[in-house]
């Protein structure tokens, strides 16, 4: 009977030491673990065994420090006149709890523009979108919290379009993620600075490592085309007193991109009157009234709001004025 | 018959003192763990075990358990149980060289011919990770006679 339970006390350690081990980390095992080592002989046969142990060998297994980063956009990100989002991956590869640095450079060789940073941000949540106002802002260089062994963080960075970007330009933004504790070559330990009172130790990453997102502009060029054609009294096309003259401008926008907040304004040429209620947007009338149309004018000048005009499309404006 | 059997009886009684288990005291059993490290030296790689000031996952250690005898007496059945820390891997070379335990020790035998259950609950043959104990039987141990058993394992 007691051999029995010796046998059974000896199972359910078995069966602890198996759930420990299927529960290790993939990192391996965490840092502060101390390893224990105790071995036990019999000798003698019979009633005259006799059993002894040795003494318990312990160490303390130390924190690797490593970390990798990735990408998490599935190709360039477009950037128009907006915002862009990039989002990366930072994982705590090593042992231990552990802090990284965020460095984002926008600047990257090779690069047709190089973004604006305008924000760094934690996913706070773990919901993979960025909330402002939601998510965890830091400085440029400065730190995730702590991140567990195996644990991850998704950094978002907003960036912006610098004015004067080439439709179509490429870009590269690296975002480099460092051990708080210290990296370098690998090996490199820092004595005592290791999760659970070890010492910490660069691992096979040096503890540093980027990635790099993809951006590609979306900008929009606009091109503007004014013309005229004269309708005189006697059924000619001669610019004489009583004369209708017809202005066209044309606004032709190029690219991938969008131009925004877009107005068609002009000024009624000097000797001329304009003809009231006379202007139009793609050949459909507006009131000269500052009303729901997009259309204002005035003795002085039209003015037509367009908003946004996407490249490859065009609107025309018409308006009339009379010779003096 | 009754005799015979008061005969052996008085002869075991008679013979329990001379059986007695030697003196605890007579062996010792000291275990010590090192730390293996492959270094190049002018290209060539060599083992370099030295004392574990640093350790992390993936690093061997190698565990060893001197015994000695220090009675006067042989010592016969000497078997040396090792319980593997769950932090650490078997090294594939040390779980040929003794017999193991995939069970908690309660049976033992070459790696080879154990098995244990996977995920699903069907058999599989047993992996160095399976280990849980190692054992080692010397046959005896003269007086004055030592040795040491030892293992590698990897951190996991």
């Amino acid at each position: 009977m007691n051999h029995a339970r010796i046998s059974f006390a000896i199972s359910a350690l078995a069966l602890a030491q198996a759930l420990s081990v299927q529960a290790a980390h993939a990192a391996g095992v965490t840092a502060g673990t101390l390893i224990q080592n105790t071995a036990s002989a019999t000798y003698g046969t019979g009633p005259a065994t006799t059993t002894i142990s040795s003494n318990t060998v312990t160490i303390k297994v130390d924190e690797l420090l490593d970390v990798a980063v990735s990408s998490l956009d599935g190709g360039a990100v477009p950037l128009a006149s907006g915002t862009a989002i990039l989002k990366y991956r930072v994982d705590n590869s090593g042992n231990g709890s552990e802090a990284f640095t965020i460095t984002v450079n926008p600047a990257v060789s090779g690069n047709g523009f190089d973004a604006e940073v305008q924000t760094i941000a934690i996913d706070s949540n773990g919901n993979g979108t960025y909330e402002p106002g939601v998510d965890t802002v830091i400085t440029n260089g400065g730190a995730t919290a702590a991140l567990a062994a195996d644990g991850f963080a998704t950094v978002f960075v907003v960036v912006t379009l610098p004015a004067g970007t080439a439709d179509a330009a490429t870009s590269q933004v690296r975002l480099t993620a460092q051990a708080v504790t210290g990296s370098g070559t690998p090996g490199t330990s820092f004595a005592g600075q290791g999760e659970g009172g070890g010492d910490a130790v660069v691992g096979a990453t040096t503890a540093n490592a980027n990635a790099s997102g993809s951006l590609i502009a979306s900008a929009a060029t606009l091109a503007l085309t004014k013309s005229f054609a004269v309708v005189d009294p006697f059924g000619g096309s001669k610019t004489v007193p009583g004369a209708v003259v017809t202005f066209t401008i044309q606004a032709a926008a190029t690219g991938s991109g969008t131009v925004e907040n877009l107005h068609i304004i002009d000024a009624i040429p000097a000797g001329t009157a304009y003809v009231l209620n006379s202007v139009k947007l793609d050949g459909s009338a507006l009131t000269d009234a500052t009303d729901g149309d997009a259309g204002v004018a005035s003795a002085s000048g039209i003015d037509v709001t367009i908003g946004s005009l996407a490249g490859g499309s065009a609107r025309t404006v018409t308006f009339q004025t009379t010779i003096n | 018959m009754i005799k015979f059997t008061a005969v052996i009886a008085a002869f075991a009684l008679f013979a329990a003192p001379a059986l007695a288990a030697p003196d605890p005291g007579a062996v010792s059993l000291e275990g010590t763990v090192k730390i293996a490290r492959t270094v190049t030296v002018d290209g060539v790689e060599k083992v370099v075990v030295e004392e574990p000031k640093v350790v992390v996952p993936g690093d061997k250690l190698l565990f060893a358990t001197r015994y000695a005898n220090k009675g006067t007496e042989a010592i016969a059945n000497f078997v040396v149980t090792n319980p593997v820390p769950s932090a650490v891997i078997v090294a594939d070379e040390s779980a040929q060289d003794a017999d193991v335990s995939v069970d908690g020790g309660k049976t033992f035998g070459p790696l080879a011919k154990l098995q244990v259950k996977d995920e699903a609950g069907a058999p599989r043959a047993a992996k160095a990770s399976d280990i849980t104990h190692m054992r080692w039987t010397i046959a005896a141990i003269p007086p004055g006679g030592s040795g040491v058993v030892e293992y590698h394992a990897i951190v996991r």
